[in-house]
């Protein structure tokens, strides 16, 4: 076990280092510099003043020398300076972090709290009226897009009824767990919809395979309950492949962050790298990129864990 | 789902819509945070509308648009002796200028503002290290020299007609970032300004800064040092709001009093805004000194074509586009100067919606039209042309597609190809590698366009791509009235000057001019003696006068 | 059982056949109704509905009908062009992984399974606002007006090929057994071959399958990249375009935010189902 939990740290450490070459020359490739954006915000600004400018922030040396000097930096914990914020990037970075965290936290429980049981349910008589609803709206939440869906829910619940907030972490003056509560319904409520469709659907498959297998029928035979099949036998064998696919499922989780973040102008760590990216904030894109592969690569990494854990059969060497 | 969204509001109790009301504070809302407090580094209108509370500039333009002092007693002049004519060792003409700093002008410890703090911030600003953003007004400064502890004097390396306007030459503490001056390299870094910046002592302004929340609000309050009128609030809280419909959100439940102008809501969702609550708020449009307008590529062989771009004028409406998109707060552009510049003249060539004329001067240029399609010349080219804008300015999207629709009607196939600024500003105009582009300049009064007019600013690899004549104009009249203008000292003479070098742009029409963009500010109607400047310097540089009228009983009748 | 059957299939196809019938009918749809998808009107900005303009008008005063329509033709091309593409590229590399097997399966698998659970759509976002320039993607190419359709083709195919490769890999790796393959090799047929003439021709189910799901999930994809400014770049109109300016309106005129929406999601759902109506209708081994 101690042995595969080092590979797979190393693991992660390669995936991690390769995709910080590869994001950081993807970033490269964004038009323009820091420099460049001045200029377009200040007419006063010569081709002179540019060219001093640039040799002041490094930005005339060749890529992988800028890599290396990044790297080094980075390995001693200074990711850098945002340039959109003036201070250092991981100053910048950490409160995001939190908010996003929380954002995708209480999301992600209240998915799994409304889909799973609604998937277990559905998976016990496939075909059924219930069965037929729970595939519909599971397929409606897949399908709809979730940038639209934020605007609709804004629409109704902050522009017509006036209910709720339609951006932000919080209102200026007011202050309060019930106000940062107010500003996180509408991005919980769209960043939950958005992944209950799979959620459902994976919860329900994996039940389908395991209700067919051999043991249920002995234990039905055997005339143990139906709640007590369902949740004893049936459900743990279940969740074995669940967790591989809700790790995976991780990634996706970030990227509607993204969206939701975007549309209701919440804090978080999705906003934050669209704006970099948008503002060529060189430091901020790419730290805030590799933390959000860092969390990713955990979540499987965890996941992994979970995995042998909840499968005695399973041993890693 | 409709259960789980009941629960959730039934859980939340409402946030108290209306924070506890105090009498002496404002809260504004701008749509930017600033990415520096430094005066030197990245200058952004987010900065300068903070600091216009908290800084105040040796000169500046008024909303009047005259030049004053604010931290000098007397504007030079070679009337009041203060500046004398020198000649340069490489036999120029350049100017020296004394300012005596005001007795009262203190920073917020109390020490007054000095020469030697004048010497020290030039200094600053001529070191190519220190990362100043806009080195050219520090570039023309040659000297500095304090004379004694209010006194200094500083040379100029030319006599131009503004001499006196100092506007930019931003005054630091040097006793406290003398320190971060240290390794001018480390300077944007290290400066008090973004490490420390409640620090006392580094702000000579009204206000102080005392708390600065990144990314969220800074907060302001009274400097006691402050030598001027007493302002009227105790308190203020910049909010930097980028949402617009948070932004509007905040404005309606209370939590921003106002939203400035300067870096607020853009004008079309200002004018939905008031549509929406007419009455609840004072919302002033006060155009700007935005010239917005399309550069032409004068040495595109169908542009280069007089004909052509007079057609381009006359096809399409601007009076409409104004007046539907934008409620008519934007006037329509005859030439790059704006109706509330002083050089200002109405006497120039003129170009009403007229198709019929632009399709006959497309005719007399030789594009002939068969029908609907698309005009095409005598080889049978077709008359396509390209504009490009940057891209994500939703005001600028919908005016080109406009544009599109209305040259289209008169046989010109128009394609969109829009860039981000940063590729639009830093390449394709600085290479030239646009045929039309619509854009803005924003400028001071009767702000010279040199560099965006004369022959010898056209960028080129020869010059090393310096210049913003990007249109490529040639005319040896305007390079004329130009150099004339810059050192013509008598007003009357000069303006006769302008408004030839006007009449000859709407004539010639290097770019084709269309409007001047206004900014709205929306304020509460308790608030008065918010002046909006229209130019590049904020109202914030006269927040003293800004003051309270009948706030209480406002709020009650709500 | 034919296909047909299926309520999903049939409900799924012909919502897409409606929806392709009547952005092929358009250009008969605007003569019709006297107008141009482009024209501009500014005195008849945000119209209500009337004959005229049986949707109303947006905020430049263009009938929203042939708006959405023409927001159709290229959000349907865009899905439909990338889902092949990526069908394509999964399909080589699902075979590729499944008929060899061993290092080279595990090394392509842990490819897939990282693009799946990369967070991708920041990615992209850089993806997206890459300089065209440093790219060296050629000038005349570059300034074409259709070039935000090309590259938000190629963006979206470069993630949207996982599903396909994953099933595709499946259904080699349970050929790759069979008789007739094994018969096949006995014979000496080279590689290429077997993968060619054998197996891909029994791999149309699962790609038929995952390439119509796969065009739901990338129409998500361009509306959300074009919503955000980094996508179909207007002029042209794309669904995901047309809702970029709708935060600002969406008190004045809700319904110019609610029907390019409504479009992708039908759209989206549609493919949905019928991708999975196909899958229980084609796979024998999950119908139950």
């Amino acid at each position: 076990m101690s042995r595969f939990v080092v590979r797979r740290i190393v693991e992660i450490l390669v995936v991690l280092a390769v995709m910080s070459l590869v994001i950081y020359a993807l970033i490269g490739l964004m038009p323009g510099d820091p420099v460049d954006l001045m200029i377009a915000s200040n007419p006063h600004l010569t081709v002179a003043d540019a060219a001093r400018l640039k040799a002041l922030y490094g930005l005339d040396k060749p890529l992988l020398e800028r890599y290396a000097a990044w790297l080094g930096a980075a390995l001693h914990g200074d990711f850098g300076y945002s340039r959109l914020y003036a201070r250092s990037t991981l100053a910048v970075l950490i409160p995001r972090l939190g908010n996003t965290a929380l954002l995708m936290g209480m999301s992600f429980a209240l998915t799994l709290a409304l889909a799973w049981p609604l998937g277990l349910l559905a998976a016990r008589r496939p075909g059924s009226w219930f069965d037929g609803v729970a595939n519909l709206s599971s397929f409606a939440t897949i399908s709809v897009p979730s940038f639209w869906l934020a605007l609709m829910l804004i629409l109704v619940f902050a522009v017509q009824l006036g209910w709720l907030p339609p951006g932000g972490a919080a209102t200026i003056g007011a202050g309060g767990v019930a106000d940062r509560a107010d500003h996180l319904v509408l991005p919980v409520i769209t960043l939950t919809l958005v992944n209950f469709g799979p959620q459902l659907r994976y919860m329900r498959a994996a039940m389908m395979e395991t209700l067919h297998q051999d043991y249920i029928r002995t234990a039905r035979a055997k005339g143990a309950g139906e709640a007590r099949i369902l949740t004893r036998h049936a459900l743990r064998n279940a969740l074995i492949p669940l967790i591989t696919v809700v790790a995976l499922s991780f990634g996706s989780l970030f990227s509607g962050a993204l969206v939701t973040e975007t549309m209701f102008a919440y804090p978080g760590m999705g906003k934050l790298i669209y704006d970099a990216v948008l503002g060529n904030d060189y430091n901020l894109a790419l730290a805030g990129l590799l933390f959000a592969t860092l969390m990713t690569l955990l979540a499987n990494f965890a996941a992994d864990l979970a995995y042998a854990a909840a499968d005695p059969r399973i041993a890693y060497r | 789902m409709r259960r789980v969204l009941v629960v959730l509001l039934c859980l939340l109790v409402p946030a108290a819509a209306y924070a506890a009301e105090r009498a002496d504070e404002l809260s504004i809302g701008i749509s930017q945070f600033p990415a520096t407090l430094n005066p030197l580094i990245n200058p952004m209108v987010a900065k300068s509308y903070v600091l216009g509370l908290v800084r105040r500039p040796l000169t500046t333009y008024d909303a009047d648009w005259k030049l004053v002092c604010m931290l000098c007693e007397t504007l030079p002049s070679f009337a009041n002796g203060l500046a004398q004519k020198i000649a340069l060792p490489d036999g120029k003409t350049g100017v020296r200028l004394t300012y005596t700093l005001k007795a009262d002008a203190r920073w917020d410890d109390g020490t007054p503002v000095t020469g030697d703090d004048a010497v020290f911030s030039w200094q600053v600003g001529r070191n190519p290290q220190t990362g100043v953003a806009e080195a050219e007004l520090y570039r023309r400064m040659i000297d500095v020299k304090a004379i004694d502890a209010r006194t200094f004097t500083v040379t100029l390396d030319r006599l131009t007609f503004d001499y006196a306007a100092l506007n930019d030459f931003e005054i630091l503490p040097a006793r406290i970032e003398r320190a971060a001056f240290a390794q001018p390299a480390e300077y944007r870094i290290r400066s008090r300004y973004d490490t420390d910046p409640t620090v006392r002592g580094l702000y000579d302004g009204p206000y102080r800064i005392t708390e600065v929340a990144p990314g969220s609000h800074i907060v302001l309050e009274r400097n006691p040092a402050w030598g001027g009128r007493r302002p009227y609030f105790r308190r203020i809280v910049v909010w930097s709001v980028e949402n617009t419909a948070a932004l509007e959100a905040n404005l309606l439940a209370g939590g921003l009093d106002m939203v400035a102008g300067e870096l607020g809501l853009p004008l079309d969702e200002a004018l939905a805004f008031a549509q929406r609550h007419r009455g609840a708020f004072n919302i002033i449009y006060k155009p700007g000194l935005n010239y917005e307008h399309i550069d032409l590529n004068l040495d595109d062989p169908v542009l280069a074509d007089l004909r052509v771009r007079q057609a381009l004028l006359y096809a399409i409406d601007r009076g409409a586009i104004g007046q539907e998109l934008f409620a008519g707060r934007d006037p329509v552009a005859n030439s790059f100067v704006p109706p509330l510049d002083w050089v200002y003249t109405a006497d120039v060539p003129r170009y009403p919606y007229d198709p019929a004329k632009a399709r006959a001067l497309l005719d007399a240029a030789g594009w002939h039209a068969k029908g609907t399609a698309v005009r095409r010349n005598a080889a049978g080219r077709r008359l396509v042309l390209t504009l490009a804008t940057t891209s994500g300015n939703r005001s600028r999207e919908l005016v080109e597609e406009v544009l599109q629709s209305q040259w289209r009607d008169v046989g010109i196939a128009v394609r969109l190809k829009n860039q981000p600024a940063r590729v639009l500003f830093g390449d394709s105009m600085i290479k030239r590698r646009f045929r039309m582009a619509m854009f803005a300049w924003s400028a001071a009064p009767e702000d010279v366009p040199r560099s965006e007019l004369r022959s010898d600013e056209i960028p080129s690899p020869a010059n090393n791509w310096s210049g913003e004549n990007f249109v490529g104009w040639r005319n040896a009249e305007a390079d004329q009235l130009l150099d004339a203008i810059e050192t013509e000292l008598d007003r009357a003479k000069r303006a006769v000057l302008w408004h030839r070098l006007e009449a000859l742009y709407a004539a010639q029409l290097p770019a084709l001019p269309l409007y001047f963009r206004a900014d709205a500010f929306i304020l509460p109607k308790w608030l008065a003696g918010v002046t909006p400047t229209g130019h590049e310097y904020p109202s914030t540089f006269w927040v003293e006068q800004w003051h309270a009228v009948g706030r209480g009983a406002q709020a009650r009748a709500q | 059982m034919s296909a047909l059957a299926q309520p999903r299939v049939r409900f799924g196809g012909s919502v897409l056949l409606a929806l392709a019938l009547a952005v092929v009918l358009t250009p008969w749809i605007a003569q019709a109704l006297g107008a141009h998808a482009d024209t501009v009107d500014l005195y008849h900005r945000f119209a209500a509905p009337s004959l005229r303009h049986p949707l109303g008008t947006d905020e430049l005063g263009r009938d929203l009908l042939l708006r959405l329509l023409a927001g159709g033709q290229v959000s349907l091309l865009v899905g439909i062009t990338a889902a092949l593409a990526a069908a394509v590229l999964g399909t080589a590399i699902g075979l590729v992984a499944g008929y060899f097997g061993g290092r080279l399966d595990a090394l392509l698998m842990r490819l897939t399974d990282g693009v799946i659970a990369l967070p991708l759509l920041p990615l992209l976002v850089v993806l997206a606002a890459a300089d065209l320039h440093k790219l060296g993607v050629p000038a005349a190419l570059r300034d074409s007006e259709a070039m935000s359709l090309y590259r938000i083709i190629v963006l979206v195919t470069l993630v949207g090929w996982t599903t396909v490769a994953r099933l595709v890999r499946g259904t080699t790796l349970s050929l790759r057994q069979q008789d007739f393959v094994r018969a096949a090799e006995a014979l000496g047929a080279s590689h290429r071959r077997i993968m060619l003439v054998h197996i891909l021709p029994n791999l149309a189910t699962p790609i038929i399958v995952a390439t119509s799901l796969a065009v739901g999930e990338i129409i998500l994809l361009e509306s959300v990249l074009s919503f955000l400014g980094l996508g179909v770049a207007p002029p042209l109109a794309s669904w995901g375009n047309m809702l970029t300016g709708a935060e600002e309106t969406i008190a004045l005129a809700p319904m110019l935010a609610v029907y390019p929406g409504a479009l992708i999601f039908l759209t989206v759902m549609a493919c949905n189902l019928l991708g999975d109506g196909l899958q229980q209708a084609l796979d024998p081994r999950r119908r139950r």
